[in-house]
């Protein structure tokens, strides 16, 4: 009763942002428009005033990492900053988005997404399949599929089974993880007890959700998933219950599985090992609880999980923090801060097919994605997004990023894009080893001192990122004369970003102290440069 | 410097101990101005975690299964009871194995808890399980005990690591790691397995002293002017982590167990475990709060008693000689050692004359701090096959050890707006063992 | 005359037993057996009776590991580090000694049975006079310590068949011969294959010679044990038998095992020395028997349980096992 007053009290707090009816925008508004009358609402109703537009550069810097996962050469970033084309933000996205890098990247995270335990992350099927579908723009809801209802004897789409497959020894975590991954739902709390804060839950709703998935089972080189097969379990009062498959929502449905006879058994005993000898898939059930998730999960009023739980992912995923927080909590007493925008967003994705890149064109487009991330005074409620939050890197965004700066920019002057393409795939590759030694970003990340003492003491930054042999960007500075001229190009490979005239004082004073020894001084400069928040966030 | 968040606007949570604490080592203007941390200086709270930063814990890891029966609760005679026999100690009524006739001497200082009742049997996910004080959940990884008292009794400025592991062995190593779970990156431990060095805490050899000072001090200095106007606790993480590398590398000596007088290095013995106690209380005496020295491997399925007999001498006398180095340090009422497995050995013996694996009815053992000495908490039946009276699992266990280091079981930790307790709702502490 | 072929060697009886039974010893002659077992007591049982009804006799404060007939003396070492003397003719205890600092492994009776010599982990193998029960001899030699610091354990000690010389092996492979009269030492012998130390995955050990027996012609002695262990938390080294020429301290045979897994708990040999048996176990029992001077492993049995101890009769033809809860009987001939 408590909770329920405090929800009520929730509702009309300038932390949930209510828009008025009238202002709700038609169906086809571009999504960025859509995107800043709401925010910028809630930005006015709070009485804020919003941090302006981020500079070119800074805002390259930001969608490259973004987007692709790197930071851009400075070529790049010379060339956004003087362009003069009225539409260079939209170009500059499509082109990122048309990118292999983006489909890589975008994999990378999907995959975190899926596997935030990080086992094996990066080298399975899975990792593959998402690059594929990514590159592909498989719309959401075909993704849904194939990996809850995988079709193995698909080379193509065999990598997706991955995901079930690495749950089949845990049916209850395989649970809560599909309910986390496309609902935005974190049930396993319902599966010991009611929720005891949400009421939303019940140990039914657990169960109801297993039941969909506890009949898969492994059937050597395909996964396999028997037409029955029930579940008991005892609720913390009362008798004991036999399972309903029960969506999230309480939509119950009729379950035609009945245990089989001792004949039928034996039966799909034979099949099954006929078609492991066969090596073909095992006979699919007449009912498939998975392909009935899938179809339940996707009918009208059900499938507004579905789709707010994509669109609250990618809102996190560009701007560091979900509409509903954290993103395995969606449920009536963690309401959204836009509840309105993300309703808007969710029936526009869904709408459109669930087109992701269309999805995530619209989110960056938006002046709400550009504003600056510097605030002077107190920054107001971070919920507003009235001021861009810092994102630290990811591994791999860290790792190929050191690359790229630790590159000579003259390396990628006179590239044909393809050309251009294969050195940062190059630059990626090469530093996936380094990224492994890196923290993955979660909820209320910090950077341990492990990270500090790695960057400080370990002899693979310096063998990896701080060579000054070939095309480096240490090797170009040999040729320099003036301290200030060194410290010029290292800000500026560094941070894509001219220096300040503190910035090139402090280094020139660093260096001259060190004459006779300026290689090691420059060395060292790009160290400080690299390990510094600005090099170690997106801004 | 990083944002505070306030979760409900209560006092409990302005007051931010790692915020105060850095303000102060900082010693920012910025932070000074902010008045809530200077309230927060006078608040009871403040003054009862400044208290708290003196407690350590060095938890005796017996990665693989110590047996019960061989060391705190031995049943000689009984069928099941193995051929050691029992000894009295110096406290009236308490008698432990044969096999620690020096514990015996200084059972008034420890707590035996003889009935751990932990249901699961299973190194991997009972290891996990005795580390957090909890089964991690489908969704939630917890921290481990390490993580939350670096998170408690750690100090933003400190000089030393807030939480080292030592685990040595390879044999279940990757089983129990020690693991900050959702607190993150922040808390997790220094990890040392190949030797009693930590990794990258010493200086490269192509960088002077001097350049490696200067050049940390330069990217402070490019930094600032990144940080002006943004606000981030992640940011102020990265600074934060990066403030301490220079007073971490200064504790590499810490590690150096040569830098001990002879006299002490003889009193602990030779061999690694003994070795690595010793350093883990040169840890905890400058002021780390938690170390976990793992001793592997006790999975004794054939030859228990042999395995015993080579084992716990060696834990019986780097423990004592612990207690006493500790006692004679004035430290003993401020350092807590635990010893704890995954989980204990069968009564039953098997054919190969071992021991099984066994979470009904076993023991761990609690010294120092708020720690009734001499109690010996739970009882187990004739044979040692279950526990009869005085059931302990890991949470009331871990309840146990956060009340009596004066931190509240009940207090919450957020996981994003969920409100997650140090321990599971309802379950209490064990006061008959506390002071 | 020629013992029998070990081919013939099978099954006549088994008893079950509630504990475990770590020695026997047998009246020559007689189905009397004595029983040494888990349950801290001495038993004694008649094999050849319509009901297996073991006696209990007394008992030790511990595991009773090893018993030894000293003519009518029945003598009994227990991890008590004690040593009873039960008078068989008499029926009762004739004197307990407080004969070793820490667990007693192995007490065996000279051939003549006026001497009885006892092994213990305080690595001492004492020689007693088996009328008086006074201390003849203290042997040292061998190491308190494993190279790694820990306690070392001392499991096996054997008369030769002239009752001339006693052998004693150690938990590190480390064998030493006797001179049984005098005291002195007379020769050693290496098997460190049988002790495995694991420094890296585990930090602790296992193995050991855990048994001895020499040649009828004293000349040979061989060594038994497990080869080297991959998981120390199990007995899963190959049974293993090393023999050796005792006075050069070179190994002359070597049984490394093939089939099972486990320590060789007990040697013994053919009276005419034409074959070698081993006996012992891990999770179930094994019998084995080698023809050492070809070098050739002529049979290995399983028996149902981890065989510690066994009787083999003057004559070969009969072969008593205790172990894990059972007590075999086999025939051979």
């Amino acid at each position: 009763m408590r909770l329920r007053l405090l929800l009520t009290a929730a509702l009309v707090a300038p932390s949930a942002i209510t828009a008025r009816a009238a202002d709700a925008p038609i169906a086809n508004t571009p999504i960025p428009q859509v995107i800043d009358r709401y925010i910028d609402a809630a930005i006015t109703e709070a009485g804020v005033t919003p941090a302006g537009q981020a500079d070119d550069a800074t805002l390259i810097r930001r969608l490259t990492l973004d987007l692709v996962g790197r930071i851009p050469t400075t070529r790049e970033v010379d060339e956004y900053v003087a362009s003069t084309d009225a539409d260079k933000r939209a170009k500059l996205v499509d082109r990122l988005i048309a990118s292999p890098g983006f489909a890589r990247h975008q994999a990378a995270l999907f995959e975190a997404m899926f596997n935030p335990e990080g086992n094996n992350r990066g080298s399975g099927g899975f990792r593959q399949y998402m690059t594929d579908a990514v590159r592909e723009n498989k719309p959401w809801n075909r993704i849904f599929r194939e990996v809850v209802v995988p079709d193995e004897a698909d080379a193509k789409l065999k990598g997706a089974a991955e995901f079930i497959r690495g749950r089949l020894s845990d049916a209850d975590k395989l649970t809560n993880d599909v309910s986390v991954a496309f609902f935005g739902v974190n049930v396993s709390c319902a599966q010991c007890h009611n929720h005891p804060l949400v009421t939303d839950w019940t140990q039914d709703h657990f169960y109801g959700m297993k039941m969909f998935v506890a009949r898969t089972f492994d059937a050597g080189a395909f996964l396999g998933e028997r037409g029955y097969g029930s579940i008991k379990y005892k609720p913390t009062k009362g008798p004991e219950r036999t399972a309903k498959m029960m969506f999230l929502t309480g939509a119950v449905v009729e379950d035609p599985g009945k245990e089989p006879t001792a004949d039928e058994q034996k039966k799909e005993k034979e099949a099954l090992e006929k078609a492991k000898a066969a090596k073909t898939a095992p006979p699919a059930p007449k009912f498939s609880a998975r392909a009935k998730l899938v179809e339940v999960a996707l009918k009208d009023a059900n499938a507004e999980f579905f789709a707010k739980n994509i669109v609250n992912r990618m809102w996190h995923r560009y701007f560091g923090s979900g509409f509903v927080n954290p993103l395995d909590q969606m449920h009536s007493e963690n309401p959204p801060s836009h509840p309105e925008l993300l309703a808007w967003l969710a029936r526009d994705v869904a709408a459109n097919g669930y087109d992701l890149k269309r999805l995530t064109r619209g989110l960056v487009l938006s002046k709400a994605y550009s504003r600056s991330s510097k605030y002077d005074s107190n920054p107001p409620d971070s919920k507003l997004f009235a001021v861009a939050r810092l994102k630290p890197m990811t591994p791999n965004q860290l790792a190929t990023s050191l690359k790229i700066a630790a590159t000579d920019p003259a390396a990628f002057d006179g590239k044909k894009p393809d050309e251009l393409e294969k050195m940062y795939e190059q630059a990626e590759s090469s530093a996936s080893g380094f990224a492994r030694l890196i923290a993955q970003p979660t909820e209320n990340f910090q950077i341990g001192v492990g990270e500090a003492l790695l960057f400080s003491n370990g002899e693979r930054v310096l063998k990896e990122f701080l060579t000054d042999g070939g095309n480096s960007a240490l090797a170009r500075t040999k040729a320099m004369k003036a301290p200030a001229e060194v410290a010029a190009f290292l800000v500026k490979t560094a941070y894509g970003r001219s220096a300040t005239s503190d910035e090139v004082k402090a280094i020139t004073t660093y260096v001259e102290k060190r004459k006779g020894r300026e290689a090691d001084a420059y060395r060292q400069v790009l160290w400080a440069l690299v390990t510094g928040p600005e090099f170690r966030f997106s801004y | 410097m990083p944002a505070k968040r306030t979760f409900c606007g209560s006092p409990e949570h302005a007051v931010n101990r790692r915020a105060f604490l850095g303000a102060a080592g900082a010693a920012g203007a910025t932070l000074a101005a902010d008045m809530t941390q200077l309230d927060a200086l006078a608040s009871p709270a403040v003054n009862d975690a400044l208290k708290k930063t003196q407690k350590r814990v060095i938890l005796l890891w017996l990665a693989g299964g110590a047996s019960q029966l061989e060391t705190w609760d031995p049943k000689p005679g009984a069928p099941t009871g193995g051929p050691f026999r029992a000894i009295k100690t110096d406290v009236p009524g308490v008698a432990i194995s044969e096999l620690m006739p020096k514990m015996a001497q200084r059972m008034k200082h420890t707590c035996i808890l003889r009935g751990l009742d932990t249901k699961n049997g299973d190194h991997g996910s009972a290891a996990v399980t005795m580390m957090r004080g909890r089964r991690n959940e489908a969704a939630i990884r917890y921290p481990d005990l390490g993580a939350v008292l670096a998170r408690e009794m750690g100090r933003p400025d400190s000089k030393v690591p807030d939480y080292v592991s030592f685990y040595t062995q390879t044999e279940g190593r990757s089983m129990a790691p020690g693991d900050a779970g959702f607190l993150g990156a922040r808390y997790a431990p220094m990890d040392l397995t190949t030797n009693n060095v930590p990794d990258f805490i010493r200086r490269l050899a192509d960088i002077t002293d001097l350049d490696h000072k200067e050049r940390s001090d330069l990217r402070d200095v490019l930094g600032k002017q990144f940080a002006a106007g943004r606000h981030s606790e992640t940011l102020g993480s990265q600074n934060e982590a990066y403030e301490r590398v220079r007073g971490l590398m200064s504790s590499e000596k810490l590690f150096d167990v040569t830098q001990e007088p002879q006299k002490v290095r003889d009193r602990y013995g030779p061999g690694q475990f003994a070795e690595q106690t010793l350093i883990a209380r040169r840890l905890v005496e400058a002021g780390v709060p938690f170390v976990r020295v793992g001793r592997a491997w006790w999975d004794s399925h054939g030859q228990n008693f042999e395995t015993h007999q080579e084992m716990v001498p060696e834990l019986d006398h780097v423990m004592a000689t612990l207690i006493d180095d500790l006692k004679d340090r004035g430290m003993l009422d401020d350092v807590m050692i635990v010893t704890l497995s995954e989980f204990g050995r069968t009564p039953a013996i098997n054919a190969s004359l071992g021991r099984d694996h066994f979470a009904s009815a076993w023991s761990s053992t609690i010294t120092g701090c708020g720690i009734k000495g001499g109690s010996v908490y739970g009882k187990t039946d004739a044979n040692g096959n279950k526990v009869v009276a005085e059931h302990v699992d890991a949470g009331s266990l871990f309840a146990t050890i956060y009340e009596a280091l004066g931190i509240n079981p009940e207090k919450n930790y957020y996981y994003g707006s969920r409100p997650i307790p140090l321990v599971n709702p309802g379950i209490e502490p064990i006061k008959a063992v506390l002071k | 005359m020629p013992a029998p072929n070990p081919d013939t060697l099978k099954l006549a009886k088994d008893f079950s037993r509630p504990s475990i039974v770590f020695g026997v010893a047998r009246k020559a002659g007689t189905g009397t057996i004595y029983l040494a077992c888990s349950d801290f007591k001495v038993y004694a049982a008649d094999i050849t009776a319509a009901k297996f009804e073991p006696k209990e006799l007394y008992g030790h404060e511990s595991y009773a590991t090893s018993v030894a007939l000293a003519g009518t003396t029945l003598v009994s070492g227990g991890y008590d580090g004690k040593l009873m003397w039960w008078d068989t003719a008499a029926g009762k205890v004739a004197r307990t000694t407080d004969a070793h600092a820490k667990w007693i492994r192995k007490v065996v009776a000279s051939p003549d049975g006026k001497f009885v010599a006892s092994v213990a982990d305080d690595m001492a193998c004492k020689v007693w006079d088996a009328g008086t029960g006074k201390l003849v001899h203290d042997l040292r030699g061998h190491k308190e310590k494993t190279p790694h610091d820990f306690t070392s354990m001392l499991y096996a000690v054997a008369y030769s068949a002239d009752g001339s010389l006693l052998a004693t092996g150690d938990k590190v492979g480390h064998v030493a011969v006797w001179d049984a009269k005098t005291g002195a030492q007379v020769g050693a012998c290496e098997a460190p294959v049988m002790y495995t130390w694991d420094k890296q995955q585990r930090l602790h050990s296992i193995g050991g010679t855990r048994s001895l027996a020499f040649s009828p012609d004293g000349k040979q002695l061989a060594v038994g044990g497990m080869g080297k262990v991959g998981n120390i938390d199990h007995l899963e080294g190959k049974a293993r038998v090393e023999v050796f020429d005792w006075k050069a301290g070179k190994q002359t045979a070597e049984f490394p095992g093939d089939k099972f897994a486990g320590l060789v708990n007990r040697l013994a040999w053919a009276p005419d020395g034409s074959w070698l048996l081993g006996a012992g176990g891990a999770g179930e029992g094994f019998l084995l028997f080698f023809d050492v001077a070809a070098k050739k492993t002529l049979r290995q049995e399983k028996v149902m349980m981890h065989v510690h101890d066994v009787d083999l009769s003057p004559d070969a033809k009969e072969l008593v096992c205790v172990g894990h809860n059972k007590i075999t009987v086999h025939k051979l001939g």
